[in-house]
């Protein structure tokens, strides 16, 4: 909402001070977004005066000039000197004094004024009319000052009107604050200032111009659903000339951000902006049914029905859009826009004047659907008060009457279906100031409520008041809201800060977080950074990724995405990790270790929300380090992946962790031989491996990518608060090497659960220190993996005996389960 | 020669190959040369049997002086040796210290989950918890419940993402539906209400979304952390108090905040809270464009619709809400030039986090 300082002290008094005042509008609700100084667009233009007009040699309409600037303009000796300016308006003489802008102006519309030639001649500057200056919409020429006018003063204080304008975010709730009118009451209510109301002098000026037939003799108003309108003014305003609105009106409505259309449409736009009333003026004639009369009628539209806006754009309604018609068509969409085939042209002599208020969902849902937002619609669907409709109709029938040389009928059409009531509540002081933490004075209420338009009445509990709210403040509707407004306006600022006492309250993490903490942690500790991407996803990306086969249930798929690449809810994280990994090594990073923690989503035929579930998605491309003077650069493959899923569930005391190999056809996505299922206590927690080639090509991503995913919810469930815990030994180990030579398919999955049974209790721990292939010394087919096994007894030292036996009981047991040679 | 003249040369020729010797290894060599097992003057105390036992003390106290004076003359030149070698293997073990440690490679946290860490700390030391919500909504939610029934105006405030129903339910408003990207932390302050036992402290960090073209300053999707208090005797005052303290703790001592009448239609009254500037302390600069403050959240106390849709009886009780970007808070405290990089995955930005 634009505010004009200087049209709304008509009504009240504004502080001198600027800063200040913006501050306290900022304070108390009224967000200021920018305020512009109207004579600030003037800088660099002067009054002048033509002092030469000869023809331009190579045009026939253009004349050039010699302008007298007076000191505006300097020779190098200081003295004034003469500008030459090709002009193309007829409507000047020398002698005539005019407005002239110099190189340096930038004027409305951000136009720039430069030294220039036009058509081989030299041109320094320009002399203005009034649309250049954004003044109005005079265009017939340039502007001619009187004779008596000065030369050479900055037109801004040549006019002396510089007026102010406040950009101003008006909340939701306030309709009444999308007015200058309800602006004012607010100044008054913000500064404890007494607001004039022009509107009863306004609506009475209309008496004086009344003539004719009264309207209700051949204008007809039908509301045909009540819940749509409730109230529909119809007034007539005949023997109008259409032409340019005089300066005063064309100013008021430029200040409030519209353009100066016609003396018309700018009574319709002063009339809305001064009272926050939208109205509609149709022509009168082109409304008229083959009787001769205008047979209003508010309707819903029908399903499909065709309608050209009067932005020239055809639309398609619906029936839950309402229609201004006559019994022959549609003409306005009602709260939104009026027709193009019924607007005010300049041939208009006769005007049916709408003064009407509209339901605000309808005008909401209309506006929304069709993606149509004008400043009627705006103030529709915040709610305008029915009350004073007649009354507004009036001051805009006198004013357009005065300003188009016409008259208003007699009457009006008035559908008054359904009046609005205020709301009358209490108010408990001792509540309120509870509430507020504070001590904030009765008068101090009573007098802001009243300056905000309520009535306050004592009641006979002193420590309440009663309250009846006004009609244009739709959203006083309960006693907090009351607080609100004595609150905002006492000052938020004065309020000391303080916190809860509760004596009840304790702050807890819960176990979920916690783990998600110590993935985190971990993670990080195992040299992983965090990152984010992006929740949406193309469609094609599981496909890109191999995944499309593999994956539960279907896409959630946006109804309004921003683009085509983000038209569906990721299931996967991976194709979000890749682009990363693409973006890192287009620029020139080769060692990528990125994870993410994030949801993924999916759904099903007749289900309403989507599955939601949080995934632990990490990827590891190049190396942990680039390599340096003392550390080789080791390329990463599955195994850091996997270690990194070890460590993990270590950290988290997962029990009875396995890696299952995973086939081509349970997971196409990673390469076949490097991708294994995670398992804890017999339950899925995910995957580890090397994504496919073919994958990772199609992400232009250089590969190998090792990567892993796990379900953060079958995390959380696997995860144990603690290992058990294991006294420390205090009798001294055996260690044995031992090296087995077995078959290719013979995993070490398998050696370990041999010796482990083998072993029995004496055998603490297996590890795997080698693993060799070698055709002519192990064999064709075949591997060697040697193993350091540790032998100790609880309580006692072993001899050398014991463990010489329980050793060769292995060998054995592990020759005889799995097919292996022992390698000497 | 006798004994005693082959004693005193054995004697004279080790004290002087003690003498040369150059190293402890040498050393060791003379020791078993002369009083290990075959050693020359082991030789000597193993001979004692044929010598004649009238000169047996005699040369047996020969042997043992010269055993004593190698011993000694051994030791003392191993020390004095030992010392030499350690001083020169010190010597010649000195590094470059400045050389590059060998790597020890840890990641990063993302910078918007550093901050949300940074502010669950906070509210956990003042006794809330932590909650969390689904990303995707039911318009009940989102809006509905939070006093923002359908075709409210403020709805518009917030550009919304929908999402196809797959009940096939069809929305009165065309393009719309009754399942969206939700675009506030504030349903879950719904979902505590209705879950949760009272007196409830929580906050409810988490993505959101909003149908905004992704640029330097905006993304489509983003971070808030809500907050949200229900307690008998809850005030305006606690709600300042509080958020008071975050921003003190988030962004320092001497920063001040000022509260600023506003409207959201969950909390009443509402209000915005700006940060001063930490540019320019509060002078105005082109970072807080010339106000002085920064606008960091969003608050107000609980709309007593809200507490009686989730069956709280608002006469008894009440409470607060506000809500936080973490984006923003990002941009302000580390000047983060383009959002986007918040979404990039670039190990460069990660890194210095």
């Amino acid at each position: 909402m634009k505010l004009s300082l200087d049209w709304v002290r008509e009504y009240v008094k504004v502080p001198d001070d600027l800063q200040a005042f913006c501050d306290r509008l900022d304070l108390t609700g009224t967000g200021v977004e920018g305020a512009e100084i109207i004579g600030d667009a003037f800088e660099h233009v002067y009054t002048a005066r033509i002092l030469t007009k000869e023809k331009h040699p190579d045009s026939d309409h253009m004349w050039v000039c010699t302008v007298d600037v007076g000191a505006a303009n300097l020779d190098d000796d200081g003295n004034p000197a003469p500008l030459q300016i090709v002009c193309g308006a007829q409507n000047f003489e020398a002698g005539d004094h005019i407005v002239t802008a110099l190189p340096g102006a930038v004027l409305p519309g951000d136009v720039k004024i430069k030294k220039s030639k036009l058509r081989g001649v030299v041109s320094c500057g320009m002399n203005c009319s009034e649309r250049e200056l954004g003044l109005g919409n005079g265009h017939d020429g340039i502007i001619i000052l009187p004779k008596d006018a000065p030369v050479g003063v900055l037109y801004s204080e040549y006019l002396a009107n510089t007026d102010t304008v406040l950009d101003l975010e008006i909340t939701p709730n306030r309709p009444d604050c999308l007015s200058v009118t309800g602006l004012a009451r607010e100044i008054g209510a913000m500064y404890q200032e007494d607001v004039a109301n022009p509107l009863p002098e306004a609506a009475a000026r209309l008496e004086s111009l009344i003539e004719g037939r009264p309207v209700s003799e051949d204008v007809t108003v039908t509301i045909a659903d009540e819940a749509r309108c409730a109230r529909y003014n119809a007034r007539v305003v005949e023997g109008v000339k259409v032409g340019p609105s005089p300066d005063w009106l064309a100013q008021r409505v430029t200040a409030a951000g519209a353009r100066s259309i016609n003396n018309i449409v700018d009574v319709t736009n002063y009339i809305l902006f001064l009272y926050g009333q939208p109205l509609h003026a149709f022509d009168y004639d082109r409304l008229k049914g083959e009787g001769g009369t205008v047979d209003v009628i508010v309707r819903p539209a029908e399903e499909g029905e065709e309608f050209t806006t009067l932005d020239g754009q055809d639309r398609v309604l619906n029936p839950d859009m309402t229609v201004i018609a006559t019994p022959e068509r549609a003409v306005a969409l009602a709260g939104v826009m009026g027709g193009l085939d019924s607007e005010v042209e300049d041939d208009t002599t006769c005007v049916l004047l709408e003064t009407a208020t509209f339901s605000r969902a309808h005008t909401s849902r209309t506006s929304r659907s069709l993606g149509l937002i004008s400043e009627a619609s705006l103030r529709y669907e915040r709610g305008v008060d029915a009350a004073p409709i007649d009354e507004i109709s009036k001051a805009a029938a006198a004013l357009m009457a005065e300003v188009s040389g016409g008259h208003a009928r007699p009457g009006c059409v008035d559908e008054y279906l359904e009046r609005p009531e205020g709301h009358d509540l209490r108010f408990r002081m001792q509540r309120f100031n509870a509430m507020m933490g504070a001590d904030i004075p009765e008068d101090f209420v009573r007098d802001s409520l009243t300056r905000l338009g309520c009535t306050v009445e004592t009641t006979g509990d002193a420590d309440v008041l009663r309250v009846l709210t006004p009609t244009f403040r739709p959203d006083l509707e309960r006693e907090v809201d009351l607080y609100e407004e004595a609150l905002r306006l006492w000052g938020m600022d004065r309020i000391p800060p303080t916190l809860p006492a509760s004596p009840e309250r304790v702050g807890r993490r819960t176990r979920a977080e916690g783990i998600r903490r110590t993935v985190d942690a971990t993670l990080r500790a195992c040299g992983l950074s965090e990152t984010m991407t992006y929740s949406f996803a193309d469609a094609l990306d599981l496909e890109r990724l191999r995944m499309d086969g593999v994956a539960a249930g279907q896409a959630v798929e946006l109804l309004n995405p921003m683009n085509a690449d983000h038209a569906i809810m990721r299931r996967s994280i991976f194709p979000g990790l890749l682009r990363s990994v693409a973006h890192n090594q287009a620029h020139g990073v080769a060692d990528v270790q990125l994870y993410e923690i994030g949801t993924v989503f999916s759904t099903t035929e007749g289900r309403q929300k989507p599955k939601e579930s949080t995934k632990v998605a990490a990827v590891l491309v190049g190396a942990m380090e680039p390599g340096g003077w003392n550390a080789a650069r080791v390329p990463f493959d599955f195994f850091d992946a996997k270690g990194i899923c070890e460590a993990l569930l270590h950290e988290l005391a997962c029990a009875k962790v396995r890696f299952k190999p995973l086939s081509e056809e349970e997971a196409p996505y990673l390469q076949p031989g490097r991708a294994a299922v995670i398992m804890a206590n017999g339950a899925e927690l995910g995957w580890v491996g090397e994504l496919h080639p073919l994958a990772v090509a199609a992400f232009d991503v250089t590969g190998p990518v090792a990567a892993f995913e796990l379900d953060l919810a079958a995390l959380t469930k696997a995860a144990r608060p603690a290992r058990d815990y294991v006294d420390v030994p205090t009798h001294p180990a055996v260690e044995v090497d031992q090296a087995f030579v077995v078959a290719e398919g013979v995993t070490h999955e398998k050696m370990q659960q041999v010796m482990a049974s083998a072993g029995g209790k004496l055998l603490e721990s297996v590890a795997l220190f080698d693993v060799y292939r070698d055709e002519e010394r192990v064999g064709a087919g075949k591997k060697s993996l040697a193993y350091r096994l540790t032998y100790r007894a609880d309580g006692r030292t072993l001899t050398a005996d014991e463990v010489d036996k329980a050793h060769a009981k292995l060998v054995q047991k592990v020759q005889s389960a799995t097919g292996a040679e022992v390698r000497a | 020669m006798t004994t005693a003249e082959e004693l005193s040369s054995l004697k004279e020729s080790v004290l002087a190959q003690i003498a040369s010797a150059e190293n402890t290894a040498q050393l060791e060599a003379i020791r078993v040369a002369v009083l290990g097992k075959s050693g020359t003057l082991t030789a000597h105390l193993r001979n004692m049997g044929s010598v004649p036992k009238e000169r047996k003390a005699e040369i047996g106290r020969a042997v043992n002086q010269v055993k004593a004076a190698v011993e000694e003359a051994l030791d003392a030149a191993k020390a004095s040796l030992a010392a030499q070698e350690l001083a020169a293997s010190i010597a010649s073990d000195a590094v470059d210290v400045t050389l590059p440690g060998r790597a020890q490679h840890i990641g990063t946290r993302h910078l918007i989950n550093a901050i949300t860490d940074e502010i669950a700390d906070i509210f956990l030391g003042l006794g809330y918890s932590v909650i969390e919500g689904p990303e995707v909504e039911t318009d009940y939610y989102n809006f509905e419940a939070l006093n923002a029934p359908a075709d409210h105006p403020s709805r518009s405030m917030q550009d919304t993402f929908y999402v196809r129903d797959m009940t096939g339910r069809e929305a009165a408003v065309k393009g719309e539906s009754d399942i969206l990207l939700r675009t506030q932390t504030s349903g879950v302050q719904v979902h505590a209400m209705e879950d949760e036992e009272l007196p409830i402290y929580v906050i409810a960090p988490g993505k959101v979304y909003r149908r905004d073209v992704a640029d330097a300053s905006h993304l489509p999707q983003f971070h808030q952390i809500e907050g949200l208090v229900v307690d008998k005797g809850i005030t305006f005052g606690d709600l300042k108090g509080t958020l008071d303290f975050l921003c003190k703790e988030v962004f320092g001592p001497d920063r001040k905040t000022r509260f600023r009448a506003h409207y959201f239609p969950f909390t009443e009254p509402s209000a915005e809270v700006d940060v001063s500037c930490g540019i320019c302390g509060g002078e105005g600069c082109r970072m807080c464009k010339h106000t002085g403050w920064l606008e960091i959240l969003g608050c107000g106390m609980v709309d007593p619709n809200v507490l009686s849709m989730s069956g709280i009886d608002p006469e008894v009780y009440s409470g607060f809400a506000f809500g936080m970007g973490v984006e923003r808070i990002a941009c302000l405290k580390y000047d983060v030039p383009d959002l986007r990089m918040l979404l990039d995955g670039d190990m460069r930005f990660l890194r210095q986090f």
